[in-house]
């Protein structure tokens, strides 16, 4: 009885100690996973502030008057020459 | 116990065991034994002893010992929080870079070749590199915040004791257009100016750190402990709009260039939210290269300066007599010949006007008027209406060196303060200061806070004048842009907009310049709908003009045009030419 305990308990015993190196394991690569990312984060977000500076940058008033100016030949309306179109037909 | 087998065998053979005999009998003492084993015992005693100390007792120092080796605690570097105008184009924003720095005894090894190529990277002069790394420190920094490509081809180098560091460096995409308001940052990462200075603390994040293992490649393991989360500072939404920002901005730069002045600001008020929409200076800098900044440059006119802001004042001395019931637009007032003595004092017009209605002598800009209206309202009076609506008060923008300017305590008034006041003199604000007092114009007669950044709630005015007298006031300062006003170049085709000229004599050595002024203009744009209130100075105009019907006002006028345009508002007036008379009106102060 005592003897057929014994062996019930050992293997209980040697699969646990196998599961938790299984745990251990998989625990290391998620870990790996997760730190992987998070440098993937972290990198995407220096892009989108690259991106958001670029934006901003391209995006300069002076330069988009320049460029509407010298090569595509734009002039600022002015009321003189607008027709407005008002709700109620005035 | 072998030897003795043996011998009594060889003893046995031979028919006498002589060895059996007690007396001869090889013996060692039984207390020899007894200690050997009480020795060993008593070692082994010890190294359990000792083993136990070490694993259960005093444990600390070891177990430190060995945490230090596999264990490393990372630095989490946490950014600075990015800076926002209402629509969400960035202002300012930091990038990672690094730093390049050296143990000069460990770089003097390398090659000259080497060094001359590092020199390039670093965009110096190697003469000034190797003074760099003539040093007796273990410690120089060669160039702080460079950029990640420069960073890539240096490590390729691999010059011996060079390394690098990370941090971050600030970049401003709007460069000089919004300097004075976005401000900038020092080398640490610290607010020096403007909004960054301002909000230091809010865009500032927290570094966290981190606990962790690291194998034999230096690859992390495991996180031990308690990890602390970096919490990068908070992004700002102001109320700055770019577009507005930028034809501010040209306007005053244009006005300064024509007008031959030594510098020039304006602002634009949301009139609804009190929100800042633009405010700019001409000098500028650019924040991103600050080598040859100076004073001058970096100087915010609108906030920090206070200038005596001359007519721009009169409507408010006009509000407080309308509003006390003490006048009507239409009530008469004696200018006489353009001569008045009060107190001691000659009031001085510019040109005779007779006996002229209240309307008239705002939109004349008459001294002598503003001075008989001022003779009916008592000091205590004008006193608290300057004081509500935030002259000589501490301003509350949150923007740092904001002015407070300056309004005597009415009991301390001489007698002429009253008609000095009454137009302007006498008493100082900053440019913001007067935007935003005009709020009570713009608005039916309560003031709201200012502010910089984005306003999401409707804000809550204090009543100053009622709206009827605010009314009464907006047709006056639109008859002030008149052919027949002082400030027909501020007209605007298209729309119907009012203000008031203001020009002072500069102080200079404690007494009025004759030579030297700060020309004016304080405005509402459109005025069916009122949206923006618009000021503008012009410091010290050295042309043929210098009033600020000459000089600010058609300034007033560019920028006006072009926000209303920006913004989509719809013009609210048919007149698309614009009559400005030959010979405008000068106003008298």
């Amino acid at each position: 009885m005592s003897g057929k305990l014994n062996v019930v308990l050992t293997t209980l015993l040697v699969g646990c100690a196998l599961s938790v190196v299984n745990a251990r394991y998989q625990a290391r690569h998620l870990f790996i996973d997760q730190e992987r990312l998070q440098q993937q984060q972290r990198q995407l977000e220096i892009d989108w502030a690259q991106l958001q500076l670029d934006q901003s940058t391209l995006g300069k008033n002076e330069r988009i008057e320049q460029i509407a100016r010298s090569q595509l030949d734009m002039a600022p309306l002015s009321p003189a020459r607008t027709q407005y179109l008002m709700e109620g037909g005035k | 116990m072998k030897a003795g087998t043996n011998a009594s065998r060889v003893a046995a053979a031979k028919g006498v065991a002589f060895s059996k005999s007690p007396v001869l009998a090889v013996r060692l003492p039984d207390w020899r034994s007894r200690v050997v084993l009480f020795v060993l015992f008593s070692a082994f005693l010890a190294l359990a002893g000792r083993a136990l100390w070490l694993q259960g007792v005093s444990n600390r120092f070891l177990q430190k010992q060995g945490a230090s080796r596999y264990e490393r605690t990372l630095e989490l570097p946490a950014t600075r929080g990015k800076i926002f105008d209402r629509n969400g184009i960035v202002l300012a924003s930091s990038l990672p870079v690094k730093a390049v720095w050296a143990i000069p005894d460990d770089v003097k090894e390398s090659s000259s070749a080497k060094l001359r190529e590092l020199a390039q990277l670093l965009d110096m002069p190697q003469a000034e590199l190797l003074k760099k790394l003539d040093s007796d420190r273990t410690f120089v920094y060669l160039k702080r915040q460079v950029e990640m490509d420069v960073i890539a081809k240096i490590e390729k180098l691999g010059i011996d004791g060079i390394d690098t560091r990370k941090e971050y460096k600030r970049y401003y995409p709007q460069g000089d257009v919004m300097a004075h308001i976005v401000g900038f940052t020092n080398v640490e990462d610290v607010g020096q100016e403007g909004i960054e200075l301002a909000q230091q603390k809010n865009l500032v994040g927290q570094t966290g750190s981190r606990r962790v293992i690291k194998d034999r490649l230096g690859r992390i393991v495991e996180d031990v402990g308690l990890s602390r989360e970096p919490h990068d500072g908070k992004d700002i939404t102001l109320s700055v709009d770019s577009k507005l920002q930028y034809i501010a901005y040209n306007s005053v730069k244009d006005a300064v260039e024509k007008f031959h002045a030594k510098a020039g600001a304006a602002v634009v008020l949301d009139v609804h939210t009190g929100e800042v929409l633009a405010l700019t200076n001409w000098p500028t800098y650019n924040p991103n290269d600050r080598s040859h900044l100076t004073g001058e440059q970096l100087r915010n006119r609108v906030i920090t300066d206070t200038f005596e802001p001359g007519s721009t004042l009169k409507p408010f001395t006009v509000a407080l007599a309308l509003d006390k019931g003490l006048i009507k637009p239409t009530t008469l007032f004696d200018t006489g010949n353009g001569r008045y003595q009060t107190g001691g004092h000659t009031i001085r017009d510019t040109h005779p006007h007779g006996v002229i209605d209240v309307s008239t002598i705002i939109q004349k800009s008459s001294n002598i008027g503003t001075t008989k209206i001022s003779e009916l309202l008592t000091a205590q009076d004008m006193w608290e209406m300057f004081t509500k609506v935030g002259f000589g008060q501490a301003p509350r923008y949150g923007f740092p060196g904001a002015a407070a300017g300056r309004v005597r305590p009415y009991k301390s008034w001489p007698i002429v303060a009253k008609a000095n006041m009454s137009f302007g003199q006498g008493i100082s604000m900053s440019l913001l200061q007067l935007a935003h007092a005009w709020l009570i114009f713009a608005r039916d007669g309560d003031i709201i806070p200012l502010s910089f950044q984005k306003v999401t709630e409707k804000p809550v005015g204090q009543q100053i004048i009622s709206a009827k007298t605010a009314a009464q006031i907006r047709t006056m300062v639109e008859s002030v842009v008149s052919p027949q006003g002082t400030a027909a170049q501020a007209q605007v085709a298209g729309y119907r907009v009012g203000g008031k000229t203001g020009t002072a004599q500069k102080v200079i050595n404690g007494r009025y310049s004759q030579t030297h002024y700060v020309g004016s203009f304080a405005g509402i744009a459109p005025m069916s709908n009122p949206r923006f209130i618009i000021a503008v100075m012009i410091d010290d105009p050295s042309g043929p003009f210098h009033t600020g019907g000459a000089v600010a006002a058609p300034t007033f006028a560019a920028l006006a045009a072009n926000a209303l345009r920006a913004a989509n508002v719809p013009p609210d007036s048919t007149v698309t030419d614009i009559i400005i008379p030959e010979h405008p009106l000068e106003e008298s102060n």
